[in-house]
C-alpha cells in the first residue's frame, strides 16, 4: 500500500484549494501528497518518534508558525509538517518555506512541491496567507540549519521578513520550539571552501565522520519534541523602520528561545 | 478602421476573422513576403512591410485606423538578434509614433510572459509589477524586454492613445506555429530530468478574445493573460498524448538549441515555474477564458496525433 488510510483522510479533509487537474498554482498535489506524508508517517515518525505540545494553539485560518531551525537537513520542517496533518484534531496542511537553493535540487525539489512545501519568497508567503494557509518559517535560515554543536540550541539572529508579513496580512505567529534537530546530525564545524565548491550553503564535518564515513550524514534517531506557544498577535505598520520591526522580531525570538530551554530542561534523554 | 500587424501569424489573422465577424474593417501588415490569408479574411488590404521602415509610414497615411493591434511581435527562433532589434524594437517604436501622429485611439501591443523569466527565485503567481528577469540569464531576449518596457512607458507619456500592453502565458492553438505549439506537436518531447514545473497555456481563441476585450474596454496599462488552470509540465505531455523522455538539465540546454532548435531560455521554462497571475485583466476588462486546458492542448495537438488520444482529462 503506497497510501496510509489516515493520511489519505487527513488530506481529504483538508480545504480543496487545487484545481481541476488537482494541483494548486505552486505544485501541491494532494495525490502525491499522500504517498509523501504515509512515507513519513511510515518512516519518519518511527525513526524519530516526534512528541507534539501544544497543538491547539494553532488558531484556525492563516498562521505563520515560526521556528528553531536545526540538523543540517530539514527533518524539523518536515516532522513539524508532519504532525500538524497527522497528530492535530483538525489536519492542517502547513507550507513549508524552503531555502533558495531547493528549487535546484532535482527530483526532491518536484516532490517537496508536490507535498505542499513552497519556495521561501516573501510574496509567495503573502499570496499564500492570503489565501488562508498555514506557513512554517525559519527565520534564521541556513544560518540557522547549518549550526555547529557548540552553537546548539542558541537562536542565530532572526530575518525580519516574517514580521512585515504578519503585520501586512493580520496573521496571528505561532511559536514553535523543536528540540531534538541539533542532535539529529551533529556537526563539529563546517567546511566553507567545499561547499562553494559543491554550491551548497554548507558542508558540516560530524564527530563520527572518520569513523563512520558517509553514513554520518544519516540522522541519529534523536526524539523529536515539538513545542506550539501561544500564538502572537501583533498589529501596526508593516513598513515600519527596521528598529522597530526589530523590537517586535526580538520578542518572538526571546519567546521561542524560552521555550527551547524549558523543552531542553524537561528532556531527560535525547533518544526517548 | 484597425490596423493589423503580423498579419501572416495564426493568431493576427483569428483576430482579424473575429473582428470582421463583428462588424469592422481591418487591415493587416507584415514584414513577411508570402503573405497568404486564410479565406475567412483573405479580402482585405494587406501590406507587406517592415515595421521599422519607411513604407510603413504609407500605411497610417492610406487608411485612418481607429485601432492599431501590434500583434506582430517576432519570436525568437525566426530571426536573427539583429533583425529582431530592428523589427520588434524600432518597427515598435515606429508603430506607436505612428498611432500618436494619426489619432490613433486604441493601441493593443502583445508583448509575452517569457521576459519574466523561468527563474529559480520566482514567486507565485507573478503579477505584473514583478522585475523581468529573462534577460539576466538570456541576454538574447532583450529585444523583448526593451519592447515591453517601451510600451510600458508609452502608455503614460500619451494618455491620448490608450494603450493596453498583453504579457500572455504560452499561447497555443490549432493556427498557432510558434516554438510551444511546435514543440507540443513533436512525437516526443524532452523534459528535463528530475524538474517537472508548473505551466500554464493559453488558447488563441481566448487570447483572441482578450484582445477584442482589450479594444472594447476602457482600462490601460500592462496586463497578464493566463489561460484557465496549470498543470506541471510533463501532465501537460499526457495531456497531449505524447511520450516524454528525460533530458540531464547540464545537456539540455545545448541539446534543446542544436537539435530541436528551440531557444535556449526554454530550458529554463521546463525546470522552474513562471506562473503568472491575470486577475488585474480579468477585473478591468471582464474577461475570462473560455476553453479548459485541455480542451486547450489538445486542439492544438489534435492534427499532429491524427486525433488519437491515449487517455481522458478534465
Amino acid at each position: 500500500m503506497l497510501v496510509d488510510p489516515d493520511v489519505a483522510a487527513a488530506i481529504d479533509a483538508l480545504p480543496n484549494h487545487t484545481n481541476s487537474y488537482g494541483y494548486d498554482a505552486w505544485g501541491f498535489n494532494p495525490n502525491v501528497a499522500k504517498r509523501g506524508y504515509t512515507f513519513g508517517k511510515r518512516i519518519v515518525f518511527p525513526y524519530f518518534r516526534p512528541e507534539a505540545f501544544g497543538l491547539n494553539n494553532i488558531p484556525n485560518g492563516r498562521v505563520l508558525i515560526v521556528g528553531n531551525h536545526s540538523g543540517q537537513l530539514p527533518f524539523d520542517g518536515m516532522i513539524v509538517a508532519l504532525v500538524c496533518l497527522l497528530a492535530a484534531k483538525q489536519p492542517r496542511l502547513v507550507r513549508a518555506m524552503v531555502e533558495r537553493w531547493f528549487p535546484d535540487v532535482p527530483y526532491v525539489s518536484d516532490l517537496l512541491w508536490r507535498c505542499g512545501a513552497v519556495l521561501g519568497d516573501p510574496i509567495n508567503c503573502r499570496n499564500l496567507l492570503l489565501d488562508d494557509q498555514s506557513i512554517l518559517v525559519f527565520p534564521e535560515g541556513v544560518r540557522g540549519s547549518g549550526k555547529t554543536w557548540s552553537h546548539r540550541y542558541k537562536l542565530a539572529p532572526f530575518g525580519r521578513g516574517f514580521m512585515r508579513l504578519a503585520l501586512q496580512t493580520d496573521t496571528p505567529i505561532v511559536p514553535c520550539a523543536i528540540i531534538g534537530g541539533e542532535e539529529s546530525i551533529p556537526s563539529l564545524f563546517n567546511v566553507d571552501f567545499l561547499a562553494r565548491l559543491l554550491g551548497v550553503p554548507y558542508l558540516p564535518v560530524p564527530p563520527h565522520l572518520p569513523v563512520a564515513g558517509l553514513l554520518a550524514y544519516l540522522p541519529l534517531p534523536v526524539r523529536f519534541r515539538i513545542y506550539f506557544g501561544k500564538p502572537i498577535y501583533e498589529s501596526g505598520r508593516h513598513d515600519d523602520e527596521d528598529a522597530v520591526i526589530d523590537e517586535r522580531v526580538s520578542r518572538v525570538t526571546s519567546t521561542i528561545q524560552d521555550m527551547i530551554d524549558d523543552g531542553l530542561k524537561n528532556r531527560r534523554s535525547i533518544f526517548r | 478602421m484597425i490596423l493589423v500587424t503580423g498579419i501572416k501569424g495564426g493568431l493576427a489573422q483569428r483576430v482579424a476573422a473575429r473582428l470582421l465577424g463583428a462588424g469592422h474593417d481591418v487591415v493587416g501588415v507584415d514584414y513577411r513576403k508570402d503573405l497568404e490569408l486564410a479565406s475567412d479574411i483573405s479580402h482585405i488590404p494587406v501590406y507587406q512591410a517592415s515595421y521599422n521602415k519607411t513604407a510603413f509610414e504609407d500605411v497610417f497615411r492610406r487608411h485612418a485606423f481607429s485601432t492599431v493591434l501590434h500583434l506582430g511581435r517576432v519570436g525568437n527562433l525566426s530571426e536573427t538578434m539583429g533583425k529582431r532589434f530592428d523589427l520588434n524594437v524600432l518597427g515598435s517604436q515606429k508603430v506607436m509614433s505612428l498611432s500618436a501622429q494619426h489619432r490613433v485611439r486604441t493601441l493593443v501591443v502583445l508583448s509575452t510572459f517569457h521576459i519574466y523569466g523561468a527563474d529559480a527565485r520566482n514567486p507565485t503567481p507573478i503579477s505584473e509589477e514583478e522585475p523581468l528577469r529573462a534577460g539576466f540569464e538570456f541576454p538574447e531576449i532583450a529585444d523583448a524586454i526593451q519592447l515591453d518596457n517601451m510600451a510600458w512607458a508609452w502608455v503614460y507619456q500619451h494618455p491620448e492613445v490608450r494603450t493596453t500592453v498583453l504579457r500572455p502565458c504560452n499561447v497555443i492553438g490549432p493556427h498557432i506555429h510558434n516554438t510551444m505549439a511546435t514543440f507540443l506537436r513533436m512525437s516526443r518531447v524532452p523534459y528535463v530530468a528530475g524538474f517537472n514545473p508548473m505551466t500554464q497555456f493559453l488558447h488563441e481563441d481566448d487570447l483572441s478574445g482578450a484582445i477584442l476585450s482589450a479594444i472594447s474596454g476602457t482600462g490601460r496599462g500592462v496586463f497578464n493573460v493566463a489561460g484557465r488552470d496549470m498543470v506541471p509540465w510533463r501532465t501537460a505531455l499526457e495531456m497531449c498524448s505524447v511520450r516524454g523522455f528525460p533530458l540531464p538539465a547540464a545537456l539540455s540546454r545545448r541539446l534543446l538549441s542544436v537539435v530541436f532548435h528551440q531557444p535556449e531560455y526554454l530550458v529554463n521554462f521546463l525546470k522552474y515555474p513562471c506562473i503568472i497571475n491575470d486577475a488585474a485583466f480579468r477585473r478591468t476588462f471582464g474577461w475570462r477564458p473560455l476553453l479548459t486546458l485541455d480542451e486547450t492542448l489538445w486542439t492544438t495537438v489534435e492534427d499532429a496525433r491524427k486525433g488519437v488520444r491515449r487517455s481522458e482529462f478534465g
